[in-house]
C-alpha cells in the first residue's frame, strides 16, 4: 500500500535519511520507532511530500508519487497527524473535521452549496467524531477543548479524509499514561483495512497498537520486523531502550 | 465561518432602513453622498472577503475598482460597446486581473501578500497614467450610465440611480454571503486559520485563493464600473494605492470579517470625510488619528465592538425567549 | 537611439544617484523590518520631514547646520513615535502595523502642512556644491556627485558597522533571532530603539539630501515611499546587501528604462517587482535563509 524505495535526505552535512526502504501491506499497522532525532519526522515529511528527497522514491497503492505535491498524495489517500497540534483553532470540532471531510467529498471547492452542510460531509464528520470518540465535543471551539481531546481531534481531522494509509506523528505526544492507553483502544478499534503508519516514543504502548515494528536510528532502518522479535532485540535495547532509559 | 446571528439581521435591516429613507428623502447632494457609500460599501465588502475570511490583506483592491471605472469608461466611450456588455466586460476584465494577482501572491504571506498586491496595484496605475488611450492625468470624461428606460427608470436621475446602486449593493451582499457559505468559501476560512493542514487535507491552496481572489475582484470591478457612471468622469487617481488603504481602513473601522461591520464603515467613513472637510481642510488628520486609536484599542472596529459585548447576549436572549414563548404554547 | 558615451555615462551617474538616494531610505526601513518584524509605512513621511527640517534650518543657519541638524531632528520624532506608539505594536500583526503606520501618514501629512503650508519650499544647493565637475568626459553636477558620495560612504560606514563591530553582530543576531539573542545577553528592546533612530535619522538625511533636487512639498513622503518599498521587497527584508542591490536595480531599470523604453518604463520596475515574487517570493537576499 505504501512504500519507500532507498530513501536518501540530507541537510548540508547532516544525513537525516539513509537509504530507507520501507513496504506496508494494506491493512498493516506499523509503530516506527526510534531515539529523538533518529529521523522518524523527517521521514514522514518526506512521505507526505512536505519535504521533497535526495534521492529513492515513494509509492502508494502501486503508484510513484514521489514528484507529486503534499495535496495530490493527500488526495490519493496518504492523510498525516503532526506530533504539534496543527488544527484550525478559532473553529469548532465539528468545523475542524467538515473541513476535512469537504476536501474528501470534492465540496470543498464548490461554489453554489454550503460544503459543511452537505449529507455526506455530515455524515463523515459524525463517523469520525464517534471513532475519535468526540462526539460530546462537536460545536465547541479548538480553544475551549483540553489538550488531550486536541489530541483526538488531531487524529480524528486525519481520518477525516477517508484516507487508505493514515501516518500519524506520535499521537500520544504529551498525553497522560491513562489517556494514551485510551487512545491506544481508539486506535485499534479504527478499521482494519486503514494502512497505519505510527511514530510512536512510548514502547509499550507501541507494541499494543504494531503489526510491525521499524527502528530508525541516525536516518537508518536498523530494524524492521514483527514486535515479539523486537522485544527480544539487543540491538535495539542497545539502541532505543539504552537512550531510552538513560533519559 | 461566516454565519449571521441576530445582531447582524438587526444592523442589516437598519441599514437598509436608513439607506432608504435617505434615497427617497435626501436632496441633491444628500443622494450624491449615499451613492458614494454605496459603491464604497461594495468595494469593502470584497476586500472584507478576501481579508477577513481569507488573511489576504490586499493593497490592489482600490485599482481593481479603478480598472473597472477605466474598462466601462473605454469599452463605452472609445470602443461604442453597449453600457450593460461594457458592464459585463469590466466585472470579467477585473475578476481576471484578480485571479492572476490571487494566483501570484498566493504563495506570500503577512507583510509579502500586501507589498505584491500593492506593487501589482500600481503598476495597474502607473500604466493607466501612462497610456495615452486612457487619457493620462487627465483622465475620461462623458460616461453615460445604463440605460434603463425600458423599465420606465432614469438613471440620469440621482434618486433612481442610488436606488439601482443599493439594489446592486444588496445583491452584491447576497452575493457575498453565498460565497462565503460556499465550499470554496470554507475552505478559504480554513487556509487563513491553518494552511499547511488544509495542503495536507488535499486542498489546491493556491487555487482557493486564487478563485476567490478573483470573485472578490469583480465585485471590485462592478464598484469600479459604477463609480465611474456615477461620477461620469474618471482619473488615474481612481487606481493610487491611497484608495485601496482608504477601503482598508473602512473595512478596519468597521470590523475585519464580519461584512456587516464594513458597511457600516463605509457610511461612517464617507460621512465622516464631508463632515469634517467642510468644517477643515486637514480632515485626513483626524481620521488617522481615529485610525489609530481604533487599531490600538484591539476591538474588531465598531460593528466588532458592538458584536463583542451584545451579539452573544441577544442571541441568548432571544433562544430563552423563544423556548418561553414555547413553553407558555405548550401549557396552554 | 544613437547615443554616444558621454550620453550613458550621464545616464549611469543619475541612475546612481537616485540609487543612493532610495538606498539611504530603504536600509532604515529594511533593518527596522528585519530586527522587529516591524513595518513603518510612515517611513516615507519621516523623510518629508527630514526636507522640511532641513528647509527650514537652512533658512536660519545654512545648508550645513540643516544637512547635521535634520537626521537629529527626525531621530527626535522617532523617538516620540517609538514610545508612543511602536512599541506597543510590535507584537500586532502585520495588518494592524500598516494600519497604524498608515494613519501616521495621514497625521504627519497634516502637521506638515500646518506647520509649513501647503506651498513647496525651495532651499539653495550650497555654494561648495554648486557646479559641475568633469567627471568620465561628462559635466555633472557637483551637488548630484556628492549625493552618490554620500550614500556610498553611508553604505561603507554601515557595512563596517553591521559586519564588523560588536553592535552589529548583535544586529545580526537579533535580526537571525530575536528570542536567542535575548537569552544572550543581548538587550534587545535597546537594540531596536537604536536601530529605529537611526533608521529614522538616515531618512531625515535623505530628505535633507533630497531636499535641493525636488522641491519640498507635503506629499514628498508618499511619492518616494512605493520606491522604497519596492526597493526592499526585490532586495529581501532585513539585509544590507538587499537594500543596495534593490536600490540600484531600482535606480538603474527606472532611468535606462525612461531613456530605452519611455512607454514602459513605469510598468518596466513593477514588472519586475512582480517576477521577482513569483520566482524567490522573500526577495533576492533576504536576511534569513
Amino acid at each position: 500500500m505504501l512504500e519507500t524505495r532507498n530513501l536518501d535526505k540530507s541537510f548540508g552535512a547532516v544525513h537525516v535519511t539513509r537509504n530507507v526502504s520501507l513496504k506496508l501491506e494494506r491493512g498493516e499497522r506499523r509503530v516506527i520507532l526510534g531515539p529523538n532525532g533518529a529521523g522518524k519526522t523527517t521521514l514522514f515529511n518526506q512521505l507526505v511530500g512536505e519535504l521533497t528527497p535526495d534521492s529513492g522514491s515513494v509509492h502508494l497503492a502501486g503508484e510513484d508519487v514521489t514528484a507529486l505535491p503534499v495535496a495530490k498524495r493527500a488526495r490519493r489517500g496518504l492523510s498525516r497527524s503532526y506530533q504539534k497540534n496543527t488544527l484550525f483553532d478559532g473553529l469548532t470540532v465539528e468545523e475542524n473535521l467538515g473541513l476535512a471531510a469537504a476536501v474528501h467529498t470534492g465540496h470543498a471547492t464548490r461554489l453554489w452549496s454550503d460544503s459543511l452542510s452537505k449529507p455526506e460531509v455530515r455524515e463523515i464528520v459524525g463517523e469520525v467524531a464517534e471513532q475519535v470518540k468526540l462526539m460530546p465535543f462537536l460545536h465547541a471551539k479548538v480553544s475551549e477543548i483540553s489538550y488531550g481531546v486536541r489530541r483526538q481531534l488531531e487524529v480524528g481531522v486525519a481520518l477525516a479524509t477517508r484516507p487508505l494509509v493514515l501516518l500519524m506523528d506520535e499521537p500520544t505526544s504529551g498525553v497522560g499514561p491513562e489517556m494514551s492507553k485510551g487512545f491506544h483502544d481508539l486506535l485499534n478499534n479504527l478499521p482494519r483495512d486503514l494502512t497505519m503508519l505510527i511514530i510512536e516514543h512510548d514502547m509499550d504502548l507501541a507494541f499494543d497498537v504494531a503489526d510491525t515494528i521499524t527502528v530508525l536510528n541516525y536516518g537508518e532502518v536498523v530494524f524492521d520486523g514483527l514486535p515479539e522479535k523486537a522485544r527480544g532485540s539487543s540491538l535495539l535495547k542497545e539502541i532505543y531502550l539504552g537512550s531510552w532509559e538513560n533519559a | 465561518m461566516f454565519r449571521h446571528n441576530t445582531l447582524r439581521y438587526v444592523a442589516l435591516i437598519l441599514l437598509a432602513a436608513g439607506a432608504l429613507f435617505q434615497a427617497f428623502t435626501a436632496e441633491y447632494f444628500g443622494l450624491e453622498i449615499l451613492t458614494e457609500i454605496l459603491i464604497l460599501a461594495m468595494l469593502v465588502l470584497a476586500l472584507d472577503i478576501v481579508a477577513g475570511f481569507g488573511g489576504m490583506v490586499s493593497l490592489c483592491h482600490g485599482a481593481l475598482m479603478g480598472g473597472g471605472a477605466y474598462a466601462y469608461a473605454i469599452f463605452t466611450t472609445k470602443a461604442g460597446i453597449a453600457p450593460p456588455v461594457a458592464m459585463a466586460g469590466a466585472i470579467a476584465l477585473t475578476g481576471a486581473a484578480a485571479w492572476v494577482i490571487g494566483a501570484i501572491g498566493s504563495r506570500s504571506h503577512g507583510i509579502y501578500f500586501i507589498m505584491a498586491t500593492l506593487a501589482f496595484g500600481q503598476m495597474a496605475y502607473s500604466y493607466v497614467f501612462e497610456t495615452p488611450i486612457f487619457g493620462g492625468d487627465d483622465g475620461l470624461g462623458g460616461i453615460s450610465r445604463l440605460d434603463l428606460s425600458f423599465i420606465g427608470v432614469d438613471l440620469n436621475d440621482s434618486r433612481s440611480f442610488a436606488l439601482f446602486c443599493l439594489a446592486v449593493l444588496g445583491t452584491v451582499y447576497g452575493t457575498s454571503v453565498v460565497i462565503l457559505r460556499s465550499g470554496l468559501g470554507r475552505s478559504l476560512t480554513g487556509v487563513m486559520h491553518n494552511e499547511q493542514r488544509m495542503r495536507a487535507l488535499g486542498l489546491t491552496v493556491w487555487r482557493v485563493k486564487a478563485d476567490v481572489f478573483g470573485l472578490s475582484g469583480m465585485i471590485a470591478g462592478l464598484a469600479g464600473a459604477l463609480a465611474a457612471q456615477h461620477i461620469m468622469y474618471i482619473s488615474p487617481g481612481l487606481l493610487s494605492w491611497t484608495v485601496s488603504g482608504e477601503a482598508l481602513v473602512v473595512v478596519i473601522l468597521g470590523g475585519l470579517g464580519t461584512l456587516v461591520g464594513p458597511l457600516i464603515g463605509a457610511a461612517a467613513f464617507v460621512v465622516l470625510k464631508h463632515e469634517l472637510s467642510s468644517v477643515t481642510t486637514y480632515w485626513h488628520l483626524v481620521v488617522g488619528v481615529i485610525l489609530i486609536a481604533v487599531v490600538m484599542s484591539r476591538a474588531n472596529g465598531i460593528f466588532g465592538w458592538i458584536e463583542a459585548r451584545w451579539g452573544d447576549r441577544l442571541d441568548r436572549r432571544l433562544a430563552d425567549a423563544t423556548r418561553k414563548t414555547e413553553e407558555v404554547l405548550t401549557d396552554a | 537611439m544613437a547615443h554616444d558615451l558621454g550620453f550613458w555615462t550621464l545616464q549611469a551617474l543619475n541612475a546612481l544617484q537616485l540609487s543612493m538616494l532610495l538606498f539611504l531610505l530603504s536600509i532604515g526601513l529594511t533593518v527596522i523590518f528585519g530586527l522587529m518584524h516591524f513595518v513603518n509605512l510612515a517611513h516615507g513621511s519621516l523623510y518629508a520631514l527630514g526636507a522640511y527640517f532641513a528647509a527650514s534650518l537652512a533658512a536660519v543657519g545654512g545648508y550645513w547646520m540643516g544637512l547635521f541638524l535634520a537626521p537629529v531632528a527626525v531621530a527626535g520624532v522617532g523617538i516620540l513615535l517609538y514610545s508612543g506608539l511602536i512599541k506597543r505594536m510590535r507584537k500586532s500583526g502585520p495588518m494592524a502595523q500598516v494600519l497604524v503606520t498608515f494613519g501616521l501618514i495621514f497625521v504627519l501629512l497634516d502637521l506638515t502642512r500646518i506647520f509649513w503650508g501647503d506651498l513647496a519650499l525651495a532651499i539653495e544647493v550650497p555654494a561648495l556644491l554648486d557646479g559641475r565637475l568633469a567627471f568620465l568626459g561628462v559635466e555633472y553636477p557637483t551637488y548630484r556627485v556628492f549625493i552618490i558620495a554620500l550614500g556610498l560612504a553611508i553604505f561603507g560606514a554601515l557595512a563596517f558597522v553591521l559586519g564588523r563591530t560588536q553592535i552589529g553582530a548583535m544586529i545580526r543576531a537579533g535580526v537571525d533571532n530575536d528570542a536567542m539573542a535575548a537569552c544572550l545577553g543581548i538587550n534587545v528592546e535597546r537594540l531596536f530603539f537604536i536601530v529605529f533612530c537611526v533608521g529614522c535619522a538616515l531618512a531625515g538625511l535623505a530628505g535633507a539630501v533630497a531636499a535641493p533636487l525636488l522641491s519640498v512639498t507635503p506629499d514628498m513622503g508618499l511619492q518616494i515611499l512605493i520606491p522604497t518599498l519596492i526597493v526592499i521587497v526585490i532586495g529581501g527584508l532585513g539585509s544590507l546587501k538587499g537594500a543596495i542591490a534593490g536600490s540600484l536595480i531600482y535606480g538603474f531599470v527606472q532611468t535606462f528604462g525612461a531613456v530605452l523604453a519611455p512607454q514602459l518604463a513605469s510598468v518596466l520596475i513593477y514588472a519586475l517587482l512582480a517576477a521577482v515574487l513569483v520566482i524567490k517570493p522573500v526577495g533576492l537576499f533576504p536576511a534569513k535563509g
